[in-house]
Formats: C-alpha cells, sequence, structure tokens
C-alpha cells in the first residue's frame, strides 16, 4: 500500500475523533471523505471492509497513536453512500463498494471509451475492458463494471451477454 | 490735590479699553492669517512630498511604515479621507484592497479553522492571491488593514495572544475574555489546551475550565480529541500542517 498524499488533518490528532459540533463535524466528514476516495484511487482498491479497515493506515495513524473508531468509520461511509461515492454489499453495512467515480461517471468514462476506439457495434469481453493498458478503468473491480455496465443496459446503449465462462457486452 | 474721577475719566478709559480690544482683534485676525497661510504651506508642502514619494510609498513597505508614523505623530489620518488632498497618494485604496482580500482569505479558511487565523498563515495567503508582481505587504500593512475592517462591528478582531502571536478572528459576536484567555494558553500547549493545562497556567476550576472548553467547541473554534487523556481540544488556527496547506 503505497500513498504519500496525506492531507493536514491526518497528522490533527482530533481528525480521529467524531466531533459533536455540527459545523465542525461537516468539514470533518468531507475531508475524510476526500482522503478515502483518493485513498483507495491510488492504491486501485475498490472494496473496503468495515472491520479490516479500522487496521489499515487509512484509518489509522501510527505516528500520532490515534484511530478512527468503528462508528466514525460507520460514519465516513454513510456520508460517501449520500454522495453516491459507495455502496454497501450487505445488509450489515460492513462491505462497501469504494467509487471514487460514481457508478454513471464509471458509465460514461466506459461508453466514451468505446465510442472513441470504434468498439461499437462488436463485443469485447470483461477481461479486455479491465485489462486494457492506461485507461481509468484499467483493473476495475468486476462487480463495480458489471454495475456501470447494467446502468449503460438500462439505457439501452450496451447489451450484457453471457458466454459460457466469462461475460462480454456488446456497445452500440 | 487728589482729584475724583469724574466723567472724563471714565469715558477716557472706556476708549482705551476699545482700542485695547481692537488691537486685540487685529492681532487675532493677523495670528490667524499667518496661521492658515502656515498651515497651507505645510498641506502644500506634505502634498509635494506625498507626490513625490508616492511610488516608493506603494512599493517600499518600511517608508510606508515611516510615513504611516509621520502622518500619526503629528495627528492626520491618510487613511481616513479618499477625497481631498490625500487621494494623491491612493495610500487608501491600497488598504481597501488589502482589506477585501484579508476579508476573502478568512472567509475561505472560515470552514476549516472556524474563523480563526493566524497573523502569520493569513500573510502567506495573501501574499500567494496577490501574485508576484504586486507590492510587498508587511505584517504592520495587514495589522493596519485589518483594524480599519473593526469600524464593521464585532465581527472583525485582532487578537494578541500572550507569547508574540496573533490571530485574526472573523467570525461574528464577540469572544468572552474566558474564551480568549484559552486561546493565549494553546501556543503553550502547542496548539491544544485541556482541564489540566488551564488549572496549571490559569488557575481555573475544572468547572470553569470545562464551561470555557464547550465554548471553543461550540463556536467552531477548537476540535476534540477524546483519544488523549485528558481530553485535549485542538485549534486548527494554530496547528503548523494546517497553516501550509
Amino acid at each position: 500500500m503505497t500513498f504519500d498524499d496525506w492531507p493536514w488533518q491526518y497528522s490533527f490528532p482530533p481528525f480521529f475523533t467524531v466531533q459533536p459540533n455540527l459545523q465542525t463535524r461537516k468539514a470533518q466528514l468531507s475531508a475524510w471523505c476526500d482522503l478515502v476516495l483518493k485513498y483507495h484511487k491510488a492504491n486501485n482498491l475498490y472494496v473496503l471492509d468495515v472491520r479490516e479497515a479500522q487496521g489499515s493506515p487509512l484509518f489509522c495513524n501510527a505516528d500520532i497513536n490515534r484511530k478512527l473508531s468503528l462508528e466514525g468509520i460507520a460514519e465516513v461511509m454513510s456520508e460517501l453512500h449520500r454522495r453516491a461515492n459507495a455502496e454497501p454489499l450487505d445488509k450489515g453495512k460492513t462491505r462497501w463498494h469504494v467509487l471514487w467515480h460514481t457508478i454513471d461517471e464509471w458509465a460514461s468514462i466506459l461508453y466514451s471509451w468505446a465510442d472513441e476506439t470504434g468498439q461499437t457495434g462488436s463485443v469485447c469481453t470483461f477481461y479486455e475492458i479491465t485489462n486494457a493498458s492506461d485507461q481509468e478503468f484499467s483493473g476495475i473491480d468486476q462487480d463495480v463494471l458489471l454495475k456501470a455496465l447494467r446502468k449503460l443496459e438500462q439505457a439501452k446503449k450496451v447489451e450484457i451477454i453471457h458466454m459460457d465462462d466469462a461475460k462480454g457486452v456488446k456497445f452500440f | 490735590m487728589r482729584r475724583r474721577a469724574g466723567i472724563g475719566a471714565i469715558q477716557k478709559q472706556k476708549l482705551e479699553q476699545e482700542k485695547f480690544k481692537d488691537k486685540g482683534t487685529e492681532l487675532h485676525v493677523r495670528e490667524f492669517e499667518v496661521l492658515s497661510k502656515q498651515l497651507e504651506q505645510f498641506r502644500q508642502k506634505l502634498e509635494e512630498f506625498a507626490a513625490q514619494h508616492r511610488a516608493e510609498i506603494k512599493r517600499n513597505p518600511v517608508f510606508r511604515r515611516q510615513f504611516q508614523e509621520m502622518c500619526a505623530a503629528i495627528g492626520v489620518d491618510p487613511l481616513a479621507s479618499n477625497k481631498g488632498f490625500w487621494s494623491v497618494l491612493n495610500l487608501g485604496d491600497f488598504y481597501y484592497e488589502l482589506s477585501v482580500q484579508i476579508v476573502e482569505v478568512c472567509l475561505a479558511t472560515s470552514e476549516k479553522n472556524g474563523g480563526l487565523i493566524s497573523l502569520d498563515e493569513l500573510r502567506t495567503r495573501l501574499l500567494r492571491s496577490r501574485g508576484r508582481v504586486a507590492q510587498e505587504v508587511t505584517i504592520e500593512d495587514i495589522l493596519t488593514a485589518s483594524k480599519k475592517l473593526g469600524v464593521f462591528g464585532s465581527g472583525f478582531q485582532v487578537l494578541q495572544v500572550p507569547g508574540g502571536r496573533t490571530l485574526i478572528r472573523s467570525v461574528p459576536g464577540e469572544l468572552s475574555v474566558d474564551v480568549t484567555s484559552v486561546l493565549s494558553v494553546a501556543p503553550v500547549g502547542g496548539g491544544q489546551v485541556n482541564q489540566e493545562l488551564l488549572a496549571q497556567e490559569l488557575g481555573w476550576t475544572a468547572d470553569r475550565a470545562s464551561a470555557a472548553l464547550d465554548a471553543v467547541l461550540a463556536d467552531g473554534l477548537a476540535w476534540i480529541d477524546t483519544q488523549a487523556s485528558p481530553t485535549q481540544y485542538w485549534f486548527p488556527s494554530l496547528f503548523i500542517g494546517c497553516m501550509d496547506c
């Protein structure tokens, strides 16, 4: 895990305590959201498990011996959810998709890529998409990709094709 | 033989008094003329001086301060009026512009520091936003401009905190005496305060300390850190990392 773009708040001890003042908490949550998205993007991570995350350097600064509580992490994740930058994967909201691009944004990124590279009318496998080089979606999580493509399917811009052992997609 | 005072003497005395009065008025008028002539001359000289050194006053912060001090010594305020002969200077404009920029910086940073900013951070940000071609701005200039903002009521205040720190507060409402005292202790604690520190530095009881600490939280000036023991209250405006970003 490499990340060196920590904001100033990360070394500010009270950043790891949920603030009681509403105005202050708003600023705090907003800084946490930015940090979580940046961190996941830098490390190309798409899934966050709240229980595991508590030990991750993201929510735990060993240098100043501070960590964000489970309740704090839950609050950050629901704020991200509100911004469409995260989606829970289970009812207990312990596993999350972290979306530094919202599903809608991913959908339009994928569609413009297909359009620009002349893929419209032909079929791509999911493998081809996730392994496209030097694209924002290189290495994208399969489930996130599926969510984005389903969005496009609803808009009748693609058709998802189920093959024997893999999935593919046809762009219109 | 002594003559008794007659009607002639009284009239003579009266005449003398009138002459004295006339002379007095004459002197008065002359004095006034001389004075107004002097004032006129002084005004002219000052105007000439200001016009001659305008560029220097605007460009050179040290010279500007000396000029300000000279004006203060003779009891005129070149900022007080943008009309009249001071307009040659356009010095008012310099400070008006600076005041507006100060307000802008304060607003832009109020979300993270609760409307409290250290003078050093304010200056750094001002210089950054003014760009390189703008005139040099000194701490004194910022203080002069900030004090002018005080006329808008209690919304803007320059706070002197012991230890050579100056803070600019841009949120409405006066800070209470106790909150100001808490701020004065924060530099001692490296940007934070707690009950023990307040007891030690100010001799406060636990009740008084916790009331003041609740107040700084409620005002959004400080952030609470419950993972420290005792609980710490941190001021972003006094936190080094917060100033550079």
